[in-house]
């Protein structure tokens, strides 16, 4: 989310740069400012989370809450840390299968817009069903995706995919029915074939609402792990873990655990982030930074002269 | 009708849901030459110019390139509108060369070609741009050379000015003159700028609407090359009064 605000008000400075100029474009390669701004957009969600840990403290200290009920951030973290050696492999064992489904679902998501979009007569099969598929609830899916696949990873990587593919779908089938016609057109009148102007146009005009879809999947992909573990894991997972810690009234433990995924999923959201920033360097800078591959291109080139 | 005839309309008309977009029109354009259309919304010049590139086929009549039928056939015109249309994930460089990449494998001569022609046309320091680091005006300028290296000797251009300011658009239409002389390219350039029209052009044809049509074929006789001391000439006045006339219904 902070990312795509990034890249408006990125795209506004712009505008209004723009605007007050004298019609010349700017000829910088970077943002004045470039700390200030990363100050702004890392320090200040940083700062956030750090109210968020103090508002926690105050309130169970404040109101003499027992350590059952909640306990203090600190023990939370404690909790954490003296099991580290059980919880790191669950930690990458959780990691896993949100990487395999997350994939998968993205994979599949793409195709799935695609083909819709390509083929009217598709969309018209297969919308409904995949709405139909989101309206199912996923607890519900669960239990006879166990009963045919067995307590493994696999139900649980499916259940992920499950619900990533869906925004992923949704966005890239709305992108490609926006392609600006004109372009289109443009591309029709300069004899492109309708591959090229696929590659050309069509998938690089939608990357943005891709990514849309990507982050959707991704604040959402780490919570599907976790449901999957919770009904299909064979033995141990971190949501098993911490249903016992919640049985045994370790509640220091159960807290420290929602922290641990909530960190998961926080550090999946940022990864994608990072993603489209670095697919989309268009929305950030006004020059491109570096052309290696046509530089290599033109090398080649010029050696098949040479010989 | 003289060899020297690049594209030629014979009986072309367009029917949209029983409008007559476009009745039956015959036109021959000399190679080289710089016509201007001129006329109202809805007069059928936006109808003309995608039944010339090939985006919609006409009910009737044949469309000729330079001898050969190309009717709704496309690949064979430069095209440019008044939407810049550049991809913003492209470089300024890479928007140049859309066309070469959008048909086969672009080489190095297309870089270097585009490189040349931006150089040229004063761009040189803008290559690796984005698209939206640019002003309107340079935007304009880098879609016109994306035209330009299609090769075609037919440029159409659907009111490539008309979403700039005038003082910009004044400076568009001499580096246009300027690169027409230097490329002999042949250009059809809608607007609904009379004054535009004029200024450019060595020829004007004018339209009118219901039924969409061409209504006047007139030969621009203001000598070239063309400044600003063009805009306040007696030959420029005299044409204007007699387009308006044509376009507003005023005897003149």
């Amino acid at each position: 989310m902070s990312g795509a605000r990034d890249s408006d008000t990125t795209a506004l400075a712009r505008y209004m740069t723009r605007r007050t100029g004298d019609g010349l474009a700017r000829n910088t390669s970077r943002r004045p400012g470039t700390w200030r701004a990363v100050g702004r957009n890392v320090g200040i969600p940083i700062l956030s989370i750090v109210l968020l840990v103090l508002v926690w403290e105050w309130i169970v200290v404040g109101f003499h809450i027992a350590p059952y009920i909640a306990p203090r951030p600190m023990q939370a973290y404690e909790a954490v840390r003296g099991d580290w050696v059980t919880l790191w492999p669950l930690v990458l064992a959780t990691l896993r299968e949100t990487i395999y489904g997350y994939v998968s679902g993205a994979l599949l998501g793409v195709f799935l817009g695609v083909v819709m979009a390509k083929v009217p007569f598709l969309q018209r099969m297969v919308y409904p069903l995949l709405v139909l598929s989101q309206a199912v609830p996923i607890i519900a899916l669960a239990a006879p995706l166990v009963l045919i696949l067995g307590f493994s990873v696999v139900p649980i990587v499916i259940i992920v995919a499950w619900i990533v593919f869906f925004p992923v779908t949704v966005n890239v089938l709305d992108g490609l029915s926006h392609v600006d016609q004109d372009l289109l057109n443009l591309a029709r009148v300069y004899g492109a074939s309708r591959w090229r102007t696929f590659v050309q146009i069509e998938i690089p005009a939608t990357t943005t609402p891709l990514f849309s879809g990507l982050k959707i999947g991704a604040t959402y992909a780490v919570t599907g792990a976790i449901i999957g573990e919770l009904v299909a894991s064979n033995g141990s997972s971190l949501a098993l873990y911490q249903e016992h810690a919640n049985s045994n009234l370790n509640t220091a433990a159960v807290y420290g655990t929602t922290i641990l995924m909530t960190i998961i999923g926080i550090s999946w959201f940022l990864l994608v982030v990072g993603a489209e920033i670095l697919a989309t360097p268009w929305q950030r800078r006004s020059v491109a930074r570096r052309a290696w591959r046509r530089r290599r291109e033109t090398a080649l080139t010029t050696a098949q002269v040479e010989n | 009708m003289t060899d020297n005839v690049l594209l030629e309309l014979r009986d072309v008309g367009k029917v949209f849901a029983e409008t007559v977009a476009l009745s039956p029109t015959s036109l021959a354009i000399e190679e080289g030459s710089f016509v201007a259309i001129v006329g109202p919304s809805g007069c059928g010049k936006s109808t003309l110019f995608n039944v010339i590139a090939g985006l919609l086929r006409p009910d009737s009549g044949e469309v000729r390139l330079a001898g050969e039928p190309v009717t709704g056939a496309t690949g064979h015109v430069g095209y440019m509108l008044q939407k810049d249309l550049l991809v913003p994930w492209r470089t300024v460089e890479d928007n140049i060369t859309m066309a070469a990449r959008l048909t086969r494998r672009v080489t190095a001569e297309d870089r270097a070609e585009a490189r040349r022609v931006a150089v040229q046309y004063g761009l040189g320091d803008f290559l690796r741009h984005y698209p939206s680091a640019l002003s309107g005006g340079m935007r304009q300028r880098v879609a016109f050379m994306r035209t330009l290296v299609t090769h075609q000797r037919l440029l159409l251009l659907d009111e490539p000015f008309g979403a700039l300011d005038a003082q910009t658009r004044l400076e568009m239409q001499q580096w246009l003159l300027q690169v027409w002389r230097d490329t002999g390219r042949t250009v059809l350039f809608i607007t609904h700028d009379v004054d535009e029209s004029i200024f450019l052009s060595d020829r004007i044809l004018v339209m009118s609407p219901r039924p969409g049509r061409v209504v006047a074929d007139l030969a621009n006789p203001l000598p070239r090359p063309r400044d600003i001391a063009t805009l306040t000439d007696p030959l420029f006045n005299g044409l204007k009064s007699r387009i308006m006339g044509l376009l507003h219904g005023v005897a003149t």
